[in-house]
């Protein structure tokens, strides 16, 4: 630290190897900015050179050693004080010693770790960034950059639909399937709602994306729900037997990969919310999580080579629903979920929902929908 | 604060369609200038927010349909830039993608319908999937009034992109097959979210619900008109995959007005030659229809349509017409009776009007098969057993369409012998009440007068006047009271023209004809007959002369006549039994010269007793003095003409007339009849002296002279001076025939007489007749006077 411009002073750049052909990735910061950093994967290898330029050159620089670090931390809004840090690796870049010119530090992270993926939420940051220090006996002179991590998955081995009946006894009897449980950040969602009973007057239909973070643990657990997309799929009142198609696009929402329990100390979870409304404006939803993963850049090019639109009819693949037995009876649903797959489990019982599970292997479950007023 | 007032529901609506229509203009200007400078994504922001107005549930159909129509056309601005775009090959990646984050559905299917259709325009082999996908997502709408307009916008925007040719070259691009299947899609969808606005608000609106629905029907109907435009739809085709859609759609739908209004739309848009090999299917549909439909009009829309369709073709070298193996007629009549059968709850007017329907296909299709017209008659009269009708009142709808379903035939076939062949034509007539009944017959007579229809054996004459027995005989169920005797009178006049027609050429058939007649007419009762039984009578005269005329070829026509005259006579006998009196003298005094002329065995007994016939009736039946009058001076006139009888005979018959014309009880009438009587005794006719005249001129004075004496003694000066101007025409005719009894002298002593009596009168209109009359004939006496006849009759010594 140099008071009135006495003692010496140091500039530090990090410049990183083969960012010509490294991609950039954009991340929020905490206050909301967006920001542009480059991306990494989980183990590669960060490299590249740290140049200390001397603020005054000819006087020397001394210090205590120089070293680099390379740290992956958690950083709970609530709780400044404290980071988490669950990546740290040094690499001294000098002895203690002086400085009497600019200097050039090669760095290497050989294959470094980078188990979870970079994030910025309402109460929670994971960051992962560079911090060059050259220790002094006063001051110490840090730089940091911060970088952008990208979790990458595979196509997962389990990718069940999810189908459901749900209703209000005597009132409203539905059932929906979404082609997938796990999408990819770049999926489509695709679905069918099956009406066996109507009842009431329904005015429009939508599904909603909410983001729902949990920090902490215990009693100092910390819910952000946070609807990313809204997204109108009927219109008007359907009438018993009626089927209408589902088709969300999810490239195009601010969506990240599905996070569990990182470190202990968070989880970005994702819903899909199925909301009725009826003419008095009431509500009846249904919550069903989805897992939301990110698809490996060149996995995705060899799947998207197809200049077509995403149809509902293209992709044999993807599991398109079959019609539906129109005699089906909304009384006895027992024939129509026999073949559901267990698409409930415990996490995502949300304090709104009843829900009625019928046995304990989850073969067969009859859900209520929840009818609430005041949500809005 | 102020008051607003309240506006009425049409202002209101005007209100809120200009409010949406500024939105409209305003957004629409945005995006066009957007596009222009090729913001393409601000563009699309913008016919978002403008499409964000057919979100609206405020408007009605009408108010919905000008917003609508606002609102497509703008966006075919942005369709055309789009193109334009594409076709340069600036290609907007996953635009069709990109158009699906809009956040509302109406929106959203409305963009997502816009770029498509352009993807398939520049890019043709996505065709198949694109139509798949529009028309599965148009689903998310469910709301009545806006899913009929945006699939009515998808159907207006794919009408020139939909795949028509029968193998499809490329599997993307699609066949029609796959336009069948779009459509039919689409057609289905949007008849059920026609059909459940009904079901929709409050019962009270129920009517204006209808009323907006009718204004609706058009949109739906677009799809069965788009079917019927797509080429390669052949036979085939519409057989196995157009019609069932369509009709499964239909019936399931369960609701009248909708199915009234598809059944017509099918058969007005579809070509005739298809409905003429799916008549099984759409028949069968119709039977499973509601039960508030009208299948009535449809069946009968359809038969008319194809009736006019085999006329057609009938007229117009080189088409063909009904295919052979259509078997038209009966598959009509086998699905119609299945319709009835179905619906118990039909009104009977409203079988009948199918079975209307059926007898015109039968008529116009199969103009000689008299055997389906006749099976439609046994299936209404099956119908009405069934029902347990026994009497149709006059004049209530079904009667007057079953009146409808029986003047068909007659119009027809303009002919009562076809209509004979008819065998459940009468049984059908008699289930009418007695108005009903002879309504029809006299439609039948009128028929048969107006195209001079003859009925030529006996056993059609049975036929048809039991047919027409309403109007011959009285019956059962006939009403008490009078009926307006003129109207009577014109309907039994109608007969007795009628009875002219019932006619053969053969000569003993005739005869049994007219015996037949004389059957059914003679239960006429006394105030029918009058009018029946004289044309029979003329008839057989009419035989008698016939046979006469055949004399050489048929040697038993003396018998013949004899049976024939026998026959008339106891026909007139029967009207004398019906208490007249002039009418049977007249047809025996007619007889009497029509036998005089015969000269058959015996015929002079025959016409004697003709004339005694007519005298006893005379004698028996006439008390009233003019017709006294009247009948005598017909008698001495037919017996006059005649020239049969021997002196035998013929004596007592002039005797006979003399004696009863002095037997008047008026002087004026025994005058005139006593000087009509002097003829019998200068130009009656005896066979005895080969008919010449008898010229006897001195009972011809006693005669004449009994005439003056009796005319003296009238006290009334005007009458008796009348009656010696007649008197006198008497004497000059008699003078001017050579009856050398007749002088000049007898003429002077009347025409001084006349001159002396005349003066005296009193001045009035008959007195100026009676000398007019004299006054002429004293003209004619000078004529004579003056330029006397070549063969010396001479007027020497008149005195005028």
């Amino acid at each position: 630290m140099s008071f009135f411009g006495f003692g010496q002073s140091a500039d530090i750049d990090i410049s990183l190897d083969g960012t010509e052909n490294r991609k950039m990735a954009e991340i929020k910061s905490e206050d909301g900015k967006k920001e542009r950093h480059f991306l990494y994967y989980d183990g590669e290898t960060v490299s590249g050179k740290v140049n200390v330029t001397l603020k005054k050159p000819g006087s020397k620089l001394e210090h205590q050693g120089i070293k680099i670090e390379f740290v992956g931390q958690i950083e709970l809004y609530y709780d400044r004080g404290n980071h988490h840090e669950f990546t740290s690796l040094v690499k001294e870049l000098a002895r203690p010693g002086e400085l009497i010119q600019n200097t050039l530090y090669a760095f290497e992270f050989l294959n470094v770790e980078k188990p979870f993926e970079s994030y910025t939420g309402s109460n929670v940051r994971l960051r992962y960034f560079l911090r060059v220090t050259v220790v002094r006996r006063l001051s110490d002179v840090v730089k940091e950059l911060d970088i952008v991590v990208h979790t990458l998955s595979c196509y997962p081995d389990m990718n069940n639909s999810i189908k459901m009946e749900v209703g209000i006894e005597d009132c409203l009897h539905i059932e929906f399937e979404y082609n997938k449980s796990k999408y990819h950040l770049k999926d489509v969602i695709v679905g069918k709602i099956y009406f066996l009973l109507v009842r009431i007057k329904i005015k429009n239909m939508e599904i909603a994306i909410i983001k729902r973070e949990t920090t902490g643990s215990g009693p100092n657990t910390f819910t952000e729900n946070e609807t990313i997309a809204k997204y109108e799929i009927m219109d008007g009142a359907p009438v018993r037997g009626e089927s209408i198609p589902i088709r969300v696009f999810l490239a195009g929402y601010d969506l990240t990969p599905s996070m569990r329990d990182i470190n202990k100390k968070f989880s970005v979870r994702y819903y899909l919310n199925l909301v009725l409304m009826d003419e008095e404006d009431r509500r009846y939803f249904k919550q069903q999580e989805i897992t939301l993963w990110r698809k490996g850049e060149k996995t995705r090019k060899n799947l998207q080579t197809s200049p077509s639109p995403q149809l509902l009819v293209t992709g044999g693949a993807e599991s398109f629903i079959p019609a539906h037995n129109h005699s089906s009876d909304p009384q006895d649903p027992a024939g129509t979920i026999e073949d559901m797959k267990q698409d409930t489990n415990e996490e995502e019982h949300s304090s709104k929902m009843t829900v009625q599970t019928a046995d304990a292997h989850g073969d067969a479950c009859s859900t209520n929908l929840t009818a609430d007023g005041m949500d809005e | 604060m102020p008051m607003t007032p309240q506006l009425s529901p049409v202002e209101e609506q005007e209100r809120l369609l200009d409010e949406a229509l500024s939105v409209v203009k305003i957004q629409a200007l945005q995006m066009k200038r957007c596009l222009d400078r090729s913001k393409l994504m601000d563009g699309l922001k913008h016919a978002s927010t403008m499409l964000g107005e057919l979100r609206t549930s405020l408007l009605s159909p009408k108010s919905y349909y000008e917003l609508y129509m606002a609102i497509t056309d703008e966006l075919r601005h942005l369709e055309f830039y789009l193109f334009d775009e594409f076709q340069k090959g600036r290609k907007v990646a996953d635009l069709y993608e990109l158009v699906q984050y809009a956040g509302n559905i109406v929106p959203r299917l409305y963009l997502l319908i816009t770029v498509g259709l352009v993807y398939i325009k520049t890019n043709t082999c996505l065709k198949r999937n694109l139509l798949k996908d529009m028309v599965e997502m148009c689903r998310g709408v469910q709301h009545p009034l806006r899913g009929l307009f945006l699939r009515n916008y998808l159907l207006q925007c794919t009408r020139n992109v939909l795949p028509d040719v029968a193998e499809p070259g490329d599997e993307s691009e699609g066949s029609v097959r796959d336009s069948i299947d779009f459509i039919l899609m689409n057609f289905a969808e949007m008849n059920k979210l026609w059909v459940r606005m009904q079901h929709q608000g409050h019962s009270r609106d129920r009517e204006r619900r209808e009323r907006e629905r009718e204004e609706l029907r058009i949109l739906v109907g677009t799809n069965l008109v788009r079917l019927s435009q797509l080429e390669t739809v052949n036979l085939d085709k519409y057989k196995k995959l157009v019609l069932p859609g369509i009709l499964e759609q239909a019936v399931s739908c369960r609701d009248a007005i909708a199915q009234e209004y598809l059944m017509e739309c099918i058969i007005q848009v579809f070509p005739d030659e298809f409905h003429l090999q799916t008549l099984h299917a759409f028949l069968k549909s119709c039977a499973e229809l509601q039960l508030g439909v009208n299948v009535k009009n449809i069946i009968i829309s359809l038969i008319d349509r194809l009736a006019t369709f085999s006329q057609r073709a009938d007229a117009s070298v080189g088409t063909t017409g009904i295919p052979s193996d259509v078997r038209l007629f009966d598959v009509f009549s086998d699905q119609v009776s299945t319709i009835i059968q179905s619906r118990q709850d039909m009104p009977p007017e409203d079988i009948v009007a199918l079975q209307v329907s059926l007898v015109n296909l039968a008529h116009k299709c199969y103009p000689d098969r008299v055997d389906y017209v006749d099976k439609v008659l046994l299936t209404t009269l099956q119908i009405f057993q069934k029902l347990n009708t026994d009497r149709i009142e006059y004049n209530s709808p079904v009667s007057r369409e079953l009146t409808r379903l029986m003047k068909i035939p007659v119009d027809n076939y303009n002919s009562l012998l076809t209509i004979l062949q008819l065998q459940h034509y009468g049984p059908l007539l008699d289930l009418f009440d007695y108005h009903g009944r002879k309504n029809l017959a006299a439609y039948l007579v009128n028929n048969a007068l107006d195209n001079e229809t003859q009925i030529p054996t006996q056993e059609q004459v049975d036929a048809v006047l039991t047919m027409l027995s309403s109007l011959i005989q009285d019956q059962l169920d006939q009403p008490p009271g009078e009926e307006d005797p003129e109207d009577f009178a014109e309907e039994q006049g109608l007969l007795g023209r009628f009875i002219h027609h019932l006619r053969s050429d053969i000569p003993d058939q005739q005869y049994l004809i007219l015996s037949t007649a004389r059957k059914h007419f003679g239960a006429g009762a006394k105030r029918r007959i009058k009018y029946t039984l004289p044309p029979i009578v003329f008839q057989a005269y009419q035989l008698a002369f016939k046979y006469r005329a055949l004399r050489n070829e048929d040697e038993m026509w003396e018998k013949k006549c004899q049976k024939i005259f026998q026959f008339c006579h106891q026909t007139i006998t029967a009207l004398i039994t019906a208490e007249l009196a002039e009418l049977p003298l007249r047809l025996f005094l007619q007889g009497a010269i029509a036998v005089g002329l015969m000269e058959f065995e015996n015929y002079e007994t025959v016409a004697y007793e003709f004339m005694s016939q007519a005298f006893s009736l005379y004698e028996d039946e006439i008390s009233d003095s003019k017709a006294q009058l009247a009948a005598i001076t017909l008698i001495a006139a037919t017996f006059e003409q005649m020239s049969c009888f021997s002196e035998e005979n013929h004596e007592p018959l002039r005797t006979q007339c003399a004696l009863a014309a002095s037997k008047l009880l008026k002087k004026p009438d025994q005058c005139r009849g006593v000087a009509t009587c002097s003829h019998l005794f200068w130009s009656g006719k005896r066979a005895s002296t080969g008919g010449k005249e008898m010229r006897d001129g001195k009972r011809v004075l006693e005669c004449l002279k009994k005439g003056v004496r009796i005319g003296n003694q009238c006290m009334d000066p005007s009458v008796q001076v009348q009656l010696f101007v007649e008197l006198l025409n008497h004497y000059i005719y008699f003078y001017e025939k050579d009856n050398e009894q007749v002088s000049v002298q007898v003429l002077n002593q009347l025409i001084g007489k006349i001159r002396e009596e005349l003066p005296n009168l009193e001045a009035n209109e008959e007195t100026e007749q009676i000398n007019k009359h004299f006054t002429n004939t004293l003209e004619h006496l000078r004529n004579r006077l003056e330029s006397p006849e070549s063969e010396g009759l001479s007027y020497e010594g008149l005195i005028l």
